[in-house]
């Protein structure tokens, strides 16, 4: 474990804060962090930039998260994980907070010259970050305050999926459990590649906490696996 | 499948010396299936009657020649755990760990898994109340808990014990006197890790258990030393990374070997670690069984 400070805490509504930290980590989109709120606990995130992460609080640690002051001091392990693999021309699909390793990707696959477009949906407005740092986007809100009224699903099924060479998915559960079955249809899943989310101890592999049905863990065989892997 | 990595222990037969160690990816039937494939037998997680929550985290911390963790055996409880190893597809032998505090419930606990090719009792956790090392540091009862739980079952029963007790050999006797059908030695070593800009411990229980490669020499030692006085099986266990730490286990006695803190290099390790002693056999013309204990020669 190594600390970090933070730089600037940038907050969306109550809930939602990115944390910026003194220092950069080499690292790449799709990786996590082990952070430790020393007074709390330590909880896996996903990197939203190399300096930093987007957390939202829904338990004790998050919420302290979220709630720190520049200047604070954190412990971070890590970047952990397989990062996500680039492509030139991508679709990038995000669920609530499961936007945040997606703008660490957006803008490095836009570093590197691709085109990708963005079909991003949440509850409601004041549970939407970075909708204005996306340039080819669909926004989707399930009261309609902002965007389209509807889902992620609803967005994904007016897309011609068949465009793209890689498709990105991050979410809650249930909304790339039903993914999978929409690129199973459209023979997509090969090309699609989902961000998993699990209760973590270890964060390197080692204690089991983080298995799948599959046999593989989340934190070193993942986070990120091919839509064909968990089908 | 090669014939000269065969090993029996205790009347399990293993296609290979390299067992899963108890505590790593062990709390699924997915992942014990998955490492089963090619290992010679996986140890459950450690189990209890009821479920245990665990350390909070930071409960596991990576230092540079090794592990540190206080888990804190951290489990849904025999039932639920039980029903859980339903799923285990029994491509190799199943080890089921067992922790508690008193001979008998040791002895219930066997009851729960029937389906078990072996019981493994956890007499040496460093970082649990009352549990591991609690028990284990004292001959006395290990001895009885070994008696009481041979009672209790049929299949093989297996001491893991500690180095951080007066005397290893002196437990690994108790647990032989009283019935035990091999030891597993060693457990991980108490240690801890302090964050000097914070200023404090890292792990939230403040100390824990340290395996890895740093912890080798020790773990040899201790296997050397039982090996001197035991006639019952040892199993070596501590710091086994590469296929050299495998034959150097078996040369100072141990019949089989543990890996534990190693898949934090890869899930495919069994697979890697099982070519490479097929390849050194080649070369010698010897089977793994034959060169137990062989350092030993004077």
């Amino acid at each position: 474990m190594f600390t970090v400070r933070v730089k600037e805490v940038i907050r969306y509504g109550r809930n939602i804060a990115t944390v910026k930290f003194s220092s950069r980590f080499r690292s790449y989109p799709g990786q996590f962090i082990m952070l430790s709120h020393f007074e709390h606990e330590e909880v896996p995130l996903s990197l939203s930039s190399p300096d930093g992460v987007t957390v939202k609080a829904v338990g004790e640690t998050t919420r302290a998260l979220v709630n720190v002051r520049e200047g604070d001091i954190l412990g971070v392990r890590g970047p952990f994980g397989n990062p996500f693999s680039p492509s030139k021309n991508a679709l990038i699909i995000a669920g609530g907070i499961g936007i945040a390793p997606m703008l660490f990707l957006y803008n490095s696959l836009r570093g590197f010259g691709a085109s990708v477009r963005v079909i991003y949906g949440a509850k409601s407005k004041d549970e939407m970050v970075f909708h204005d740092r996306f340039e080819n986007a669909v926004f989707l809100t399930e009261d309609g305050s902002y965007g389209a009224q509807g889902t992620v699903i609803d967005g994904v099924k007016r897309e011609n999926l068949d465009r793209y060479e890689k498709i990105y998915v991050c979410g809650p559960e249930g909304m790339m459990s039903e993914l999978l079955e929409v690129f199973e249809r459209k023979s997509v899943l090969e090309k699609s590649e989902f961000s998993l989310e699990r209760y973590m101890r270890c964060g390197i592999g080692v204690c089991g906490s983080c298995v799948i049905d599959n046999g593989l863990r989340v934190c070193a065989d993942g986070p990120i696996f091919k839509g064909s892997e968990l089908f | 499948m090669s014939e000269a990595l065969r090993v029996r222990v205790a009347g399990i037969e293993m296609r290979n010396p390299l067992m899963l160690a108890s505590g790593i990816m062990g709390s699924f039937s997915s992942s014990l299936n998955r490492l089963s494939e090619h290992a010679g037998a996986v140890v459950t997680k450690s189990v209890g009657l009821a479920p245990v929550e665990g350390y909070r985290n930071p409960a596991v911390i990576n230092y540079s020649h090794g592990l540190i963790n206080a888990v804190g055996l951290a489990s849904p409880g025999a039932e639920a755990f039980s029903e859980e190893l339903r799923g285990y597809a029994f491509y190799s032998p199943l080890i089921v760990s067992l922790f508690a505090s008193t001979p008998e419930e040791f002895a219930d606990l066997t009851t729960h898994f029937e389906f078990a090719d072996g019981f493994e009792l956890n007499l040496s956790c460093p970082h649990a109340k009352n549990v591991g090392l609690s028990v284990g540091s004292d001959p006395e009862l290990v001895k009885e808990v070994v008696r009481v739980t041979k009672r209790a079952t049929d299949k093989p029963v297996f001491a893991k014990i500690s180095p951080n007790v007066r005397d290893i050999v002196e437990i690994g006797k108790a647990a032989e006197d009283g019935g035990a059908d091999g030891v597993v030695a060693i457990n991980t070593l108490k240690g801890m890790k302090i964050d000097i800009f914070a200023k404090r411990p890292i792990l939230s229980n403040i100390s824990g258990g340290v395996s890895g490669e740093g912890i080798k020499p020790v773990a040899v030692k201790c296997v050397w030393d039982l090996y001197e006085e035991l006639s019952i099986p040892i199993i070596g266990s501590g710091g086994v990374t590469s296929w050299k730490d495998v034959i150097e286990f078996m040369l100072a006695g141990a019949m089989a070997v543990q890996l534990g803190s190693a898949l934090f290099y890869s899930n495919r390790i069994f697979y890697s670690l099982k070519e490479s002693l097929i390849a050194y056999t080649r070369m010698t013309g010897e089977r793994l069984e034959d060169i137990v204990g062989m350092a030993h020669r004077t």
